[in-house]
């Protein structure tokens, strides 16, 4: 499986401050990449470059295996920061300017988006009378224009209802499911946890890790047990490991292991010839949000 | 080039801004050409000094003169056009939508020549406006056009090119400032009155060196006509001066636009 994208050793200063320092990664054909970041992690500026709307000190970068140029960015459907368009045109009449420009789509494409992001029925209002959840959706509708095989949403879902939130999820995971690569921006753990098939954490313009999400968010096996003696089972459970503690809200006794050593059957079978039944066993995965905690407060 | 032609007047056609230009010059050309040949020229027929030479001369808003007349009268309202120029360039930025452009596919050169073309089709509507104003004005002043007709209409070609030329400097100020009322306080505050004042002081103290400034040198494109200058070896003189600022005037575009050019392709967007 090709990159789409291969960034190379960016870097990019703002005056004196360091936005990025040396970033690299590649983004799989076929992925749904999330950035993820806290605020002023550099998210936004590292799509900006690979937009050409700024440009880096150092380093480059490659879609489709060559250098960025105008050619491919028509054929990327992006949504950068926020929704820009002009104010005084309808939404109908911004998407043609945004397909005179691509030449993405047909005019009946242009229908086809705006019914897709429900905004058909507002379609020749002003894009000054929107929401800011109608303009982010008429912002979603331009990256959709033509079907571009590639997507770039920078925070796709600000300004979105919770509604608006899980329509675009489910979108994203349809376009995922056709064949599309997906890179998205965002600091909705939540939505990332759900949709992301691979991410990169950025912290102050630095990498700290990147790879298939499984791979990031699961440094460690967590095996969540219960019986009826709690205390009995978590006695029983520390030969396995030097981790085991009893959660008295749940009521489960969780232990850790190195990545990977995890074997449920084997725990089950020595809490059983100890005399403990259990009632539950489980291998968690850690959650996105408690995995960024730890990334990016190191 | 078309399609950034087709995709600028996409954006320029619905722009309200752009009709109130169009509505505003198409009233003010007539209006301040038929004020000036009510009260400056029939007023100064009945002068005693200048009236009797005045009469001597062909009435300057007949066909040849009135392309010159017009066209200099008429160039007094370039900050009308200028004001939609620099609107539309600012606009881009406020609403960030010349980022869009880029990130829908534009280069960043394609970004500047559909400003040139902005730039172009504004000159170009406000240089029909002045040819059907001046067509209108010698049509019904002149008694036969038959023979002169054409003769001084290379003041049509000038026209353009004056107004060109500045209405890119007010895009280069848009351009560096991207705030609309800075832009447009520089613009206009420097079109009237620091640079006339500067031309005069110029002409006091430095030898007439204020004839290279930025707008003087498309000014003087389009000499004062013969009916506003009291002396005829001045005028000739103005006149003479018209050839050599076609030169200058289309230096100061290639500088103006080398500028813009260099300037967008640098800067982050």
């Amino acid at each position: 499986m090709g990159s789409v994208l291969t960034v190379d050793g960016i870097t990019k200063f703002y005056g004196r401050i360091r936005a990025l320092n040396n970033v690299s990664f590649e983004v799989p054909q076929g992925s749904v990449f999330g950035i993820l970041g806290p605020n002023g992690s550099g998210k936004t500026t590292l799509l900006s470059i690979v937009l050409d709307v700024l440009k880096s000190n150092n380093g480059n970068f490659l879609w489709f295996g060559h250098p960025g140029s105008p050619e491919q960015r028509k054929k990327i459907g992006s949504l950068l920061e926020t929704p820009n368009f002009y104010h005084y045109l309808s939404a109908v009449d911004n998407l043609k300017v945004t397909q005179s420009i691509s030449g993405r789509g047909t005019r009946e494409d242009i229908d086809q988006v705006l019914k897709k992001v429900k905004l058909y029925e507002r379609r020749k209002s002003r894009f000054k009378t929107y929401s800011l959840g109608m303009k982010q959706r008429l912002a979603i509708a331009a990256s959709l224009l033509g079907d571009p095989k590639v997507l770039v949403l920078d925070e796709p879902t600000n300004g979105l209802d919770p509604v608006g939130i899980a329509e675009i999820r489910e979108l994203i995971v349809g376009l995922k499911k056709s064949g599309h690569t997906i890179i998205m921006a965002s600091h909705l753990l939540d939505e990332v946890e759900k949709v992301c098939t691979h991410v990169a954490i950025l912290k102050t313009g630095d990498v700290i890790t990147t790879g298939d999400v499984n791979e990031v968010l699961q440094d460690e096996d967590v095996i969540e047990v219960s019986a009826a003696d709690l205390s009995a089972l978590a006695h029983a459970l520390q030969p396995l490991s030097d981790q085991v503690s009893i959660n008295n809200v749940s009521n489960t006794v969780q232990l850790s292991l190195p990545k990977g050593t995890a074997k449920l059957d084997q725990i089950n079978k020595l809490c059983f010839d100890k005399g403990i039944v259990l009632n539950h066993l489980l291998l968690k995965k850690k959650r996105l949000e408690a995995r960024f905690f730890e990334l990016t407060n190191s | 080039m078309s399609s950034l032609l087709k995709t600028e007047w996409l954006k320029i056609k619905k722009y309200p801004a752009f009709w109130w230009m169009t509505g505003i010059v198409a009233l003010a050309y007539p209006g301040m050409n038929y004020a000036i040949y009510e009260n400056g020229y029939k007023d100064t027929l009945n002068d005693k000094t200048m009236g009797p030479i005045l009469r001597m001369l062909p009435n300057p808003f007949t066909f040849p003169d009135v392309w010159q007349t017009v066209a200099f009268i008429s160039s007094f309202f370039i900050f009308i056009p200028s004001i939609v120029v620099i609107m539309f360039i600012t606009n881009e930025y406020t609403f960030k939508t010349h980022r869009q452009n880029i990130i829908d596919g534009w280069s960043r050169k394609n970004f500047m020549i559909s400003k040139m073309i902005d730039v172009a089709i504004i000159s170009l509507l406000a240089t029909v406006l002045y040819f059907v104003t001046a067509l209108i004005i010698g049509s019904s002043n002149s008694t036969n056009t038959s023979g002169n007709f054409w003769e001084g209409s290379q003041y049509v070609g000038l026209f353009f090119l004056q107004i060109f030329s500045q209405l890119s400097i007010a895009l280069l100020i848009a351009l560096l400032t991207r705030r609309a009322f800075i832009a447009l306080g520089i613009f206009i505050f420097y079109f009237f009155p620091s640079e006339p004042i500067l031309v005069q002081l110029g002409k006091r103290f430095a030898n007439d060196a204020g004839e290279f400034l930025p707008l003087e040198i498309s000014d003087r494109l389009i000499p004062r006509p013969r009916f506003m200058v009291r002396h005829e070896a001045d005028w000739k003189a103005l006149v003479a001066q018209s050839d050599i600022h076609i030169v200058y005037t289309i230096l100061l575009l290639g500088l103006t636009w080398g500028i813009c050019f260099w300037i967008n392709s640098k800067r982050d967007l």
